[in-house]
């Protein structure tokens, strides 16, 4: 028997198939794992209600956002159709018109960037809280601050746009952006000059931040550059009950 | 292991693989992240979320008087001046372009402050229901910034005072009360920066200037 003989071993087709699904196994183990966020998983019974009740207003929601696009589209039609020859609704229609882009009521595209915030995958170290792996609403205010300093013109906090009474609420570990409950990753797009994300890294305030929350706490940060970015239309509402135009401004169309 | 022994791991094997793909799918199809939500936070996220719809009924039947005034002026055969210049002027003071007065608080603010925590309080004012904000005197639009370490603030370009007042248009009773409530945003900011003190005051009629700020974007153009 010299050294290089080999015995050939029989292996069988159900060791193969065998192999095969052990592996796949190991994979979706730790795909389960590595799916599982820090954010606490509850599957108690007694929330369930709340959870469809939730799903449920979340959908009236998008109707009535739907609704108040369809009807401000609309007007919009009715302003221009009623211009014939009237100079004066011309022009009033022109501001208002300007008026609607600049208050975040009109949908926008341009170049500009795209950050994600997604919470830290990792444990929080044992010096550290818990809190700190999660994105708070602190950090999209942050970077939402920091934006407007680097010359953003419009930004949107994945579909809710920023606008004038646009508020960054958490509760617990949920964020809430004008009053709609958003599910993490958080994308905030941005649209402003083409070397947006070159002023906003050259922001100390902003480097601070990555600093902070991204290599010391382990908050996920990404971006993306993009010259046909889209930031939606601000769906809620623009009525006021308590302010009112003051006698000393000017007058539309004055 | 014989053949029927290793019929039986892989049947095993087969039962746990088909689990572990439908948990894995369920996982990755997203469902909703609401499932992973306390009871308390749901209550509060469907509170956030009445409150809100109410807001955009409102703004539908609004909308809807809207398109009715300017139905009713074309049937007329006259123009719909009038309305498209109530719609602008509305718009105008939402958003900050022209002057606004009403009823709210005026915030007192003394001492070394960071621009992050006077946004903490803006955030918290719209959050209240704020519908016009002033720092310093100068409207706060999209776009508006309070920059700057302690002591050495600005807004706009402008230079703050280190005795900064902020104005907010809107109920004095549901302003005064979520600032000034126990662990609200006033006491957090006092128990963060002991140096300073804040002032929570109730107005009966506030004048807000309207933004210097140049709202028209140069970038993005309207998607069509």
């Amino acid at each position: 028997m010299t050294a290089g003989r080999r015995r050939s071993v029989p292996v069988s087709s159900w060791q193969v198939t065998g192999f095969v699904a052990l592996l796949v196994l190991g994979f979706l183990v730790a795909a389960q794992l590595a799916s599982q966020t820090p954010r606490v998983r509850y599957t108690t019974q007694e929330r369930q209600p709340l959870v469809e009740t939730a799903l449920g207003l979340q959908a009236q929601q998008e109707a009535l956002k739907d609704q108040i696009e369809a009807l401000r589209t609309e007007i919009a039609a009715l302003e221009r159709g009623a211009e014939g020859s009237d100079a004066l609704v011309r022009r009033l229609n022109a501001e208002v018109e300007a008026a609607r882009i600049a208050a975040g009521l009109t949908a926008l595209t341009g170049p500009g960037i795209v950050l994600q915030l997604e919470d830290s995958p990792d444990v929080a170290a044992p010096d550290t809280l818990a809190a700190d792996s999660l994105v708070t609403g602190e950090d999209l205010r942050t970077v939402v601050e920091e934006l407007w300093l680097a010359g953003a013109e419009a930004i949107s906090i994945n579909e809710e746009r920023v606008v004038g009474p646009t508020a960054v609420v958490d509760i617990g570990g949920s964020l809430l952006v004008n009053s709609a409950y958003l599910a993490p990753p958080y994308q905030i797009t941005a649209i402003g000059p083409t070397d947006l994300y070159e002023r906003l890294s050259q922001s100390t305030g902003f480097r601070d931040f990555v600093g902070v929350r991204a290599t010391r706490d382990g908050i996920r940060l990404s971006f993306a550059e993009g010259s046909d970015l889209v930031v939606p239309a601000y769906a809620g509402s623009v009525s006021l009950r308590y302010a009112m135009p003051d006698a000393a401004s000017p007058a539309p169309g004055d | 292991m014989g053949t029927r022994g290793g019929r039986l791991a892989l049947t095993a094997l087969a039962v746990l693989l088909g689990f572990l793909v439908v948990v894995q799918i369920r996982a990755q199809g997203g469902g909703s992240d609401l499932e992973n939500r306390t009871a308390q936070e749901l209550t509060l996220v469907v509170a956030n979320l009445n409150t809100r719809n109410d807001q955009l009924r409102a703004e539908v039947a609004l909308l809807q008087q809207e398109v009715a005034g300017h139905e009713a002026a074309q049937a007329r055969g006259g123009s719909s001046a009038g309305q498209i210049r109530a719609d602008l002027e509305r718009l105008r003071a939402w958003l900050g372009v022209s002057g606004v007065s009403g009823p709210g608080v005026r915030i007192t603010l003394r001492g070394p402050i960071p621009g992050t925590a006077i946004g903490d309080l803006l955030n918290e004012l719209r959050n209240a229901g704020a519908e016009a904000l002033s720092v310093g005197g100068v409207r706060v639009v999209p776009g508006t910034v309070v920059a700057g370490e302690p002591g050495a603030l600005s807004v706009e370009n402008t230079l703050l005072d280190p005795v900064l007042v902020i104005a907010a248009v809107g109920s004095p009773a549901t302003l005064t009360g979520t600032l000034t409530r126990a662990g609200g945003i006033v006491a957090q900011l006092e128990a963060t920066y002991p140096d300073i003190s804040v002032e929570v005051t109730p107005v009966d009629r506030l004048v807000l200037p309207p933004t210097e700020r140049a709202l028209t974007p140069q970038s993005a153009r309207p998607k069509l």
